[in-house]
């Protein structure tokens, strides 16, 4: 297999494809009758898939530098290339991107009635920005898809999303080209100062992770403007009431792809960008401490948000916020574990908390509520989507053998070196996790059913299956034999962990160290 | 190709493009003279403009292909590539403006084909500020400009508001070319000088006298009121409001560019010394202008009125590229003028459809479910909104991108971040229109029925929009450009031996 890929050059263009396929598909889905969009949008999401399925098999785990890397220049005068690669970091982001676009368009199957075509066509685009946004490798390309992405979301949810969607769009975007119009001018006045100390203007990673040192004296400025805009798309603790209100309103797809995808890509800037361009000042005692509190607030404050929460929809949302709380702390922690941890939280949370989306927008079709009180019992009357549920649920809290724990434990055991008041408290949350979760599946699935409404509900339907199988296949997986994703995302952590050692702190080196 | 410049017929080779266009611009006013009663009149007078637009682009193509420059000393009109790239900008702003007023004069019942010859003597007054190099022609230019800018303001007359946008259209820019003509005088009085190399280097020997101050800020009162900058632009909204769509388009465009490029003409080859007095003024009129135009256009219901203070703002992000003072920051000027101008053609021209026979402007529930009945109209107008807003993908961003690039590299982040911040502002009323326009029901069944493009229109506004589109995404061509041109201009400069006149 990797003879015949090597032999038609896949690493040359695969990225490329990637890219430009799901447009080619915005393009047909628009052209085509509306009774075909779905189709159209099913056999691309399909091919993208098996395409991409040649960078899980072609991929050099031992390589911690970048892979299937093309350039071609664009505004060479500027240092503006369309530079695109990917380490064992985007890897999986974009493995987990593609391959649940299919799931998405089984999932909208019939929920999407009106409008089709712009549906289809927005979801293709959205798949194009975030495949961008992992496998840029120039700042200038980064920013575009970065930006690019905004208004498909925002059309998904403020066309096709509930009630107060909006509202909800609106705060997005906001929230989104708020945080991200200052790492504009930051990213502009980074290429300057290296331009000035190299004599070479380019916009193009490698060249600036190389020159970093010249941005030393600015980091402070910098690194804010980053970190900002990739704050407000983790989201960081006071930075997060944006996510509750989009994944509510968003179409079920919308929520998805928000969960499994776009909240990945702030911890992913904080890993590729923030954090190796200003190693000194970012890992400094000072700044550190204030993410990783910012952090464990996250993870505490989202857990007990969680637990009152009447709207399950909303109770999932704010879970987010609790795991990705732990992915920041996994980066701050530094060693090779915690970042391998981190990087494992982000592909677990994606694939258990997309499911458990899936599952909130079909009981949501079944009985077009979310509120946990009109449910109870529907384990008797729909027992396949209770197995999945609770299955889901399982993972999501972290339970050893499915895909939530191994990340976490890592993060958590990677990151005890540093800081262990905060892994402390974080991991003593992970008992709060456990009782939001229990006693949403406990309300919906167990309780007796009170609602006469709730006795006619039918069970999962074949088509509903193809969208849930494959993702517990994929928890049970991970969480059972973690082993292939391990060793891909090593070189990558690894890699990551020596840029950053001769900025931690004297201190605690020796600490992290003894934690490997 | 060198052209001596003393002699008249030397003048006359440089001056070509405006020359053929005065004098196709008394051809059509016999024309006008003679027909002027149908619809169809009005219509053969529109594209015979077009026609004299056209074959004055021509000339203009014909001097920049031909390398037309000056033969040595110093004269009343450039010829480098800043002015034919703004030259030809001009020309294709007025252009648009006759074939989107071209339905619209019918539908408004506006039978008057005097108003092409207008937007006809308009151009050429734009045409004679970009090219001069002497103040004399300069306030030439202006005032032919602003005079016929002022009948064009008040030229529905039927309605209210449009001759109160013309009379304080008149009155603020009566005022404004006072000031201006001041300046030039006392500047005269410091150097004995109108032509602005000649009065550079009078200026760069001498130290700064207060004559020579006090003109330079006169002048620069003068031209903030031109451009529209805070504090000066306090007529700007009811005049944008007040004037017939196309002509609004017109002025937010075409007056803003030739302001503009006059501004950097007389900052860069005038007043070079002067920087360190000029810069700062420029620097607050450019934050007052950012800040007070984004802040106040959230506030706006009616479209025109929005647009008329986003204006302000973009006034203020161009007074951000006068600021650097640099090759790079005239050429970021340039590169914006270019976006603005063809983003805000094209948004005018989407309004000057939408807007109902009689009615007074266009407010935002207007277009509520505009997307629904025209979704082509309401496409292009979401790539122009996004374009102004400068996001990436559009000319809009390029435009920005390039103006930020120009201030941070003369380390001034100040700027820069007010810029960001403003158009983070910008959302705040951009994208309510694209809301309004996709996601709510129309107010009624019928509504934007009426709404019709005509061909020319259609034409113009599907070129504008894909320009956007192709210049967001493949930038070089047009970015070299502008470098070019800024370079250009820079070097016929200092190449000028100085010599007498």
């Amino acid at each position: 297999m990797r003879a015949f890929l090597d032999s038609i050059g896949y690493a040359h263009w695969i990225l490329s494809v990637l890219l430009l396929l799901p447009l080619a598909g915005v393009v047909l889905v628009l052209l085509a009758p509306k009774e075909w969009a779905r189709w159209l949008t099913l056999v691309v999401a399909i091919a993208e898939f098996v395409l991409a399925l040649g960078l899980w098999i072609t991929f050099d785990p031992d390589n911690g530098g970048m892979q299937f890397t093309a350039t071609l220049t664009w505004l060479p005068e500027l240092g503006i290339s369309y530079r695109i690669g990917l380490d064992g970091l985007s890897l999986f982001m974009v493995l987990l991107a593609t391959a649940m676009m299919p799931l998405l368009v089984w999932g909208s199957w019939f929920a999407i009635d009106q409008k089709v075509r712009g549906y289809y066509a927005l979801l293709l685009a959205l798949k194009t920005g975030m495949i961008g946004v992992f496998v840029s490798l120039d700042l200038f390309l980064f920013y575009c898809f970065w930006e690019l992405l905004l208004i498909p979301m925002y059309f998904l949810i403020g066309t096709w999303g509930s009630s107060n969607r909006l509202y909800a769009a609106t705060k997005f975007v906001v929230y989104t080209f708020a945080g991200s119009i200052l790492m504009l001018v930051a990213v502009i006045t980074m290429v300057t100062i290296v331009a000035r100390g190299t004599g070479e203007t380019s916009f193009a990673y490698d060249h600036l992770v190389r020159h970093s040192d010249l941005l030393a004296p600015y980091a402070p400025w910098l690194f804010s403007a980053f970190a900002l805009a990739f704050a407000v798309k983790v989201p960081i603790f006071p930075f997060h009431t944006w996510l509750p209100d989009a994944h509510v309103e968003a179409p079920t797809a919308g929520s998805v792809d928000l969960a499994v995808i776009l909240l990945k890509m702030g911890t992913y800037g904080f890993l590729r960008f923030a954090i190796p361009f200003f190693p000194a000042f970012a890992l400094s005692r000072g700044v550190a401490a204030v993410f990783v509190a910012l952090a464990v607030i996250g993870i505490v404050y989202a857990a007990l948000v969680s637990m009152v929460q009447p709207d399950l929809k909303k109770l999932i949302a704010y879970s987010s916020v609790s795991h990705l709380g732990f992915v920041m702390l996994g980066i701050w922690g530094g060693t090779v574990a915690s970042v391998q941890g981190a990087i494992i939280v982000m592909i677990a949370h994606g694939i258990s908390t997309g499911a458990l989306f899936f599952l909130v927008g079909m009981l949501y079709e079944r009985r077009h509520t979310r509120l946990l009180a009109d449910y109870g019992g529907l384990a008797r009357v729909a027992p396949k989507l209770a197995t999945a549920f609770v299955i889901t649920a399982f993972a999501s809290i972290g339970l050893p053998g499915l895909n939530g724990f191994i990340g976490e434990f890592l993060v958590l055991l990677g990151s005890f070196g540093r800081f262990p008041v905060a892994v402390g408290i974080a991991t003593s949350v992970v008992v709060f996790s456990a009782a939001y979760l229990l006693v949403a599946v406990q309300r919906v699935f167990f309780n007796p059913i009170t609602k006469p409404e709730n006795l006619e509900l039918h069970d999962a339907t074949p088509r509903e299956l193809a969208v849930l199988v494959p993702l517990i296949a994929a928890m049970l997986w991970m969480g059972l034999y973690p082993q292939p994703i391990l060793r891909r995302t090593e070189a990558a952590a690894r890699r990551y962990v020596e840029t950053v050692r001769p900025y931690l702190p004297a201190a605690t080196t020796a600490a992290s160290t003894e934690a490997r | 190709m060198p052209i001596d410049l003393r002699g008249p017929l030397g003048l006359t080779l440089a001056l070509l493009p405006v020359v053929l266009l005065t004098a196709w611009s008394l051809v059509v006013m016999l024309v006008v003279a003679w027909r002027h009663g149908s619809e169809a009149d009005s219509r053969l007078a529109g594209w015979l403009s077009v026609a004299g637009i056209l074959g004055a682009a021509g000339a203009t193509l014909w001097l920049w292909l031909a390398g037309a420059e000056s033969a040595g000393q110093p004269h009343m009109v450039y010829l480098d590539e800043y002015r034919f790239v703004s030259e030809l900008l001009i020309l294709f702003i007025a252009g648009a403006t006759c074939l989107l007023s071209l339905r619209f004069l019918g539908k408004q019942r506006l039978l008057a084909p005097e108003y092409y010859v207008l937007v006809l003597f308009a151009t050429i007054g734009m045409q004679l500020m970009v090219a001069s190099a002497d103040f004399i022609l300069l306030f030439i230019g202006l005032e032919v400009m602003s005079i016929s800018v002022y009948v064009l303001a008040g030229f529905d007359r039927f309605r209210r508001s449009s001759a109160e946008a013309a009379l304080k259209y008149f009155l603020v820019g009566a005022f404004a070319s006072a000031f201006l003509l001041y300046g030039i005088a006392l500047v005269y009085g410091a150097t004995g000088q109108t032509h602005f190399i000649l009065i550079g280097q009078q200026l760069a020997g001498s130290d700064r006298s207060l004559l020579a101050r006090m003109g330079l800020a006169l002048l620069l009162v003068g031209f903030a009121f031109k451009t529209a900058a805070v504090p000066f632009h306090m007529w700007a909204p009811d005049v944008y409001d007040g004037a017939p769509t196309p002509v609004t388009g017109f002025m937010a465009t075409g007056v803003k560019t030739a302001a503009f490029v006059a501004l950097v003409r007389v900052l860069a080859d005038a007043f070079p010394t002067f920087a360190s007095l000029w810069q700062p003024i420029i620097a607050v009129l450019a934050v007052a202008s950012m800040v007070v135009g984004n802040v106040v256009a959230l506030a706006q219901g009616s479209l025109k009125r929005m647009l008329a203070y986003s204006s302000i703002a973009h006034a203020g992000y161009l007074l951000v590229g006068v600021w650097t003072a640099t090759d790079m920051g005239r050429a970021a000027v340039l590169l914006y003028l270019i976006a603005y101008s063809i983003t805000s053609l094209a948004a005018f021209g989407i309004i000057t459809a939408v807007e109902r026979v009689g009615s007074r402007t266009v407010m935002l529930e207007d277009v509520e479910g505009f997307f629904r009945v025209r979704p082509w109209g309401a496409l292009s107008m979401g790539v122009c909104l996004l374009s102004l807003l400068g996001f990436p993908g559009t000319f809009g961003f390029i435009g920005k991108w390039y103006l930020m690039t120009a201030a941070i590299d003369r380390n001034q982040l100040l700027l820069a971040v007010v810029m960001g911040l403003g158009s983070l502002v910008s959302l705040g009323y951009y994208l309510p229109v694209v809301m309004a326009m996709t996601m709510k029901p129309e107010r009624t069944p019928d509504a934007h029925r009426q709404v019709l493009f005509s061909r020319a229109a259609k034409a113009i506004i599907a070129v504008a929009v894909l320009v956007n589109l192709l210049f967001g995404v493949w930038p070089r061509k047009v970015v070299d450009l502008a470098l070019s041109a800024s370079q250009h201009m820079s070097a016929q400069t200092a190449r000028r031996p100085a010599g007498d006149r």
